[in-house]
């Protein structure tokens, strides 16, 4: 990845990403000002409204000017202007690094993470970065510095596709060492136990996060556009290999593909997850816009 | 029905049948490695593939495969016919017909000759033959004696058909098939083979695929059943027997038939008749039982001495199975036997011929024995002419007579035989002075010295000389164990003049020499022909050892009973070599003549005749220099088979099991009769071809689905 970089930064992919807005769904604590709006009232930023004082209410929030107006005590709220804090979860395992069309998925993973990673910090929100295989590769904590951009990538770059799947067991890791709620987007291929990753994901769920899942596949992944008999060896289980007749099996292949992310995407949506199957085949820009504007 | 191809040769092309499955284990073996993330999918897929999706790849290829048969089978242009009828379609045809023309033919059926059937199917077949077609028509018991032709004449054909005649012998269906497939190995639009048979078990008994060394199992082989198995009386004759040693004038002579029955049902008031040159001489009614054997004794004599003819029959109305065996005889004059006894006994049985004489004429009768010994003192040779004797023995004569001495050269020269005994009166001095110093010298030994050993001891026989004309009498086993059993106390050394020993002690003594002089012959015993010297008289072996030496005396003529030989077999006949070259007329039963030449083989002159395809008695005459036929003694009998009588059959699946990889069929004679279609497959099969093809197409296409 020496002209990663390049890449990541991609100008025909940041110039329309620069005109949206990412919007979190849930307002998540933070301190920042503007167009992320939190829920819990503050005092901090910006004032909202007035209310009558009632016993309990802290002294200091009292205002004494309306006070000596009114001669009413009333209390003053203030909107609370939150950083967003996003986890960037990218799958680094042996799987991720398959290619059918010249990009392998860990690549447009990359890119797909990288780009997210300037969103978010553009917007001066928080985004940290994680990369695992069936344990946590590298670990780059969120912030919202302007110049954290380069940090990221370079944990990026360091990073080179291997070992086993395990994003249940991960996802379940990571959520149990999150300290404060964010959002939190997983890029991979999910080839893993389906119920373990949505429960890993759940737990996100249940923490107060936002979660954002990006499926990524191959396109051979979803048509096995092979001919004649082969010997498929896995790439991440040594010794796993199974012949095939890939023209034999090409319709139930599918059609157990088909079952796999209609089972994600189902239960994702069941549990306020956003999922998007994303091939490595579809525009990066593309595949960003569509979703953000979907999200709204 | 029957299914065959114009074009066969296409055929060896099925084996591209085993294509399709030959390129999916191809495809098998040759795999491709691909790294792939999603290996638990594909897994997953594999386990849901159902049962018949599987079923639908095997169906597929199976339809590959059957396509590429039909392709091949469209290409042989098969023919589906029913019935017997030829083939009536698609290129020029060769059909060679295979007759059987053995004995069993004769009795397929009880109101028909199942040979007169054949001939008429075979004429059947060759006026279906078309223009351009050819044939040849090949009898069975003579399949070698070609060379055949497939000939394109069809009243040629005719022809070739009406010169087969039953034969006495059993079919070789081994060469006649063998000359079938080399007839037909010559390129022909369509080939076949039809073979019209009564399926004898016996002719198929010698059966065997490897003899026909090649053959083509492409080119159908179609075998026309004649006749039905039927109930018949079945029995013949199945050996003639001689018990009587020898054949003289006068001799009662002990014929014994050995009848067999092969049907299930007792033969009753069955009548065997003895021929003998013409007439019947006997007949006996015997009541053969189910399949068995009977033994039927007659007895013959004859009058004068010659060759004889005769045969034996068995006369049973509806009879089926040869009922005639021949035989011939060939009847010697009695030999005469001069016994010239030099110590001649008080009593009969202490003379010193007594044993001998019994050993030539055992029963003492006249016409009892083929011998007829004289007894005489030495002193009445000088009055007696030797002319009518054929051997003289002499036993323990003291001298010869100077008178004597002439006579027996002359008797010699003229061809006759002595056989000289010693015992302990001879004087060794008078023999070898006579007989063996002067010239010319008869004795074929100079006598050195007597040997006498007291008690039992003595020397044994050890030493026989088996192969000799002289001692082919005790030729059996059991008498040279009697003859080597022999103790021998007495006996005269020898010293021989180069001849070499016939018999000879455990010492290395000789006992009993040769010498030829002139034409004749004369035989030297060196010991006793009594029991004084040896107890060879009280042994087994003394008869026929007696016996043999004056027949080899007289010439070796003891006439001769011949039970024939069987039919096919070729007759060697030997004769003096001074014959080679000249030619021996045959007779046939026929009364056809043919000539064979006389060749020079082991010193003799042979002929070999190898027409014996007719039962019956075959004649032999050698012509003289000036062309005259001077009929010799020598008849022979040629008889068929025993086995050809019977009746049975081989079943049609044990023939199939034989003739397999070649493919028959096994037609009754009246489906020649009802005729037959024949229908060109190779439309149906390329309409069958194109389902196939399109079945496969839509199956293969879903199994990709």
């Amino acid at each position: 990845m020496a002209d990663g970089q390049q890449n990541y930064f991609d100008p025909l992919v940041l110039a329309r990403l620069s005109n949206l807005y990412l919007r979190a769904r849930w307002v998540v604590e933070g301190v920042i000002s503007g167009i992320h709006r939190s829920r819990a009232r503050g005092f901090s930023v910006e004032f909202e409204e007035h209310r009558e004082y009632s016993p309990g209410d802290e002294l200091r929030r009292v205002d004494w000017k309306a006070l000596g107006k009114f001669d009413r005590y009333f209390i003053k709220e203030y909107e609370d202007e939150t950083n967003l804090r996003a986890y960037l979860l990218l799958d680094s395992s042996a799987s991720m690094d398959y290619a059918s069309n010249g990009i392998t998925k860990f690549a447009y993973g990359c890119t797909l993470t990288a780009s997210l990673a300037y969103l978010i910090l553009k917007q001066q929100d928080a985004a940290g970065l994680v990369t695992f295989s069936n344990r946590v590769e590298s670990f780059v904590p969120p912030k919202a510095k302007r110049g954290y951009l380069m940090e990221m990538l370079r944990a990026l770059e360091a990073s080179r596709p291997s070992g086993e799947t395990k994003v249940g067991k991960i996802l379940y890791e990571i959520a149990g060492q999150m300290k404060r709620r964010g959002l939190v987007v997983l890029v991979s291929d999910l080839l893993d136990d389906p119920e373990e990753i949505l429960r890993g994901l759940r737990l996100f769920r249940l923490k107060g996060n936002d979660v954002i899942v990006f499926h990524l596949l191959d396109p051979a992944e979803l048509d096995l556009p092979f001919d004649g008999n082969i010997l498929f060896e896995d790439l991440e289980q040594a010794g796993l290999e199974v012949t095939a007749d890939p023209r034999a099996i090409r319709g139930i292949y599918r059609k157990v593909v088909e079952e796999f992310t209609q089972h994600l995407r189902s239960e994702c949506h069941g549990d306020s997850i956003d999922y998007q199957l994303l091939t490595t085949s579809t525009p990066l820009d593309h595949a960003l816009v569509s979703y953000l504007s979907w999200r709204g | 029905m029957s299914l065959f191809f114009l074009h066969p040769a296409y055929l060896y092309a099925l084996f591209a049948a085993s294509l399709p499955l030959l390129i999916h284990l191809l495809n098998r073996r040759r795999l491709k490695r691909v790294r792939f993330p999603a290996v638990r999918f594909i897994l997953l897929s594999q386990r849901r593939i159902s049962r018949s999706h599987r079923l639908r790849h095997w169906i597929v290829l199976a339809l590959r495969t059957f396509a590429v048969c039909l392709l091949v089978l469209l290409l042989s242009r098969p023919v589906f016919q029913t019935g017997a009828g030829l083939f009536a379609g698609g290129g020029p045809l060769s059909v060679v017909v295979l007759l059987d023309n053995s004995l069993s033919m004769k009795w397929s059926k009880e109101d028909e000759e199942g040979f007169v059937r054949a001939k008429e199917a075979t004429r059947r077949l060759f006026s279906s033959l078309r223009e351009g077609d050819r044939g040849a028509v090949i009898p069975t018991t003579h399949a070698g004696s070609g060379p055949w032709r497939l000939k394109a004449d069809r009243e040629v054909l005719i022809r070739d058909l009406e010169g087969i005649k039953i034969a006495g012998g059993t079919a070789d269906f081994s060469l006649a098939l063998k000359q079938a497939y080399a007839l037909l190995r010559e390129p022909a639009g369509q080939k076949e083979i039809w073979l019209i048979t009564d399926m004898g078990l016996t002719g198929w008994d010698g059966f065997s695929l490897s003899q026909l060394e090649q053959y083509d199992p492409l080119i159908p082989l179609k075998i026309l059943k004649v006749g039905e198995p039927s109930r018949l009386p079945n029995a013949t004759l199945k050996e003639i027997k001689f018990e009587s040693q020898g054949v003289g004038v006068g001799m009662p002579i002990h014929l014994q038939a050995q009848l067999v029955n092969f049907s299930d049902q007792e033969i009753k008031d069955l009548l065997v008749v003895l021929n003998l040159e013409g007439k019947n001489q006997e007949q006996k009614l015997v009541n053969l039982p189910a399949e068995a054997e009977l033994a039927v004794s007659f007895q013959l004599s004859l009058n004068r001495p010659g060759a004889y003819s005769g045969h034996l029959e068995l006369r049973k109305a509806g009879l089926a199975g040869n009922p005639t065996a021949y035989f011939t005889l060939e009847a010697q004059d009695k030999l005469r036997a001069l016994i010239v006894d030099g110590d001649p006994g008080i009593s009969l049985v202490q003379s010193e011929t007594f044993f001998l004489a019994r050993a030539l004429n055992p029963a003492g009768e006249k016409d009892s024995s083929l011998f007829l010994p004289t007894v005489v003192i030495p002193e009445a040779l000088n009055t007696i002419d030797f002319d009518p004797y054929q051997a003289l023995i002499f036993c323990n004569v003291p001298v010869i007579s100077d008178r004597l001495l002439p006579k027996l050269r002359d008797y010699l020269a003229r061809g006759g035989g002595i056989l000289f005994f010693v015992g302990d009166r001879v004087q060794m001095e008078d023999y070898n002075r006579k007989l063996f110093l002067s010239s010319p010298s008869i004795l074929p030994a100079r006598m050195s010295g007597k040997k006498e050993s007291a008690g039992a001891a003595g020397e044994t026989i050890d030493k026989l000389d088996a192969g000799h004309p002289a001692l082919q009498g005790i030729k059996e086993p059991i008498l040279q164990q009697s003859l080597r059993s022999t103790r021998v106390q007495g006996y005269l050394l020898t010293e021989p003049d180069g001849s070499s020993a016939l018999l000879s002690l455990s010492n290395g003594a000789p006992l009993l020499l040769e010498k030829k002089v002139g034409s004749g012959r004369v035989l030297f015993f060196a010991t006793a022909a009594d029991r004084d010297w040896s107890d060879l008289p009280l042994k087994t072996v003394y008869l026929p050892l007696v016996q043999s030496l004056a027949s080899y005396l007289a010439g070796g003529r003891r006439g001769t009973a011949d039970a024939g030989l069987p039919v096919g077999n070729s007759k060697t006949i030997s004769f003096p070599p001074s014959f080679v070259g000249r030619s021996l007329r045959v007779v046939r039963p026929d009364q056809t003549e043919t000539e064979v030449s006389l060749k020079a083989e082991g010193g003799k002159a042979i002929a070999v005749i190898t027409e014996n395809d007719l039962t019956g008695i075959y004649g032999l005459f050698l012509p003289d220099a000036a062309g005259g036929g001077v009929p010799t003694p020598q008849l022979y009998a040629v008889n068929s088979p025993f086995l050809e009588s019977r009746l049975k059959r081989i079943d049609d699946n044990g023939l199939r099991t034989k003739l397999s990889p070649i493919r028959a069929e096994i037609i009754p004679l009246k489906s020649l009769d009802e005729g037959g279609k024949s229908w060109d497959l190779s439309f149906s099969l390329l309409l069958l071809l194109m389902v196939t093809l399109a079945a496969e197409g839509w199956l293969a296409q879903r199994s990709n689905e």
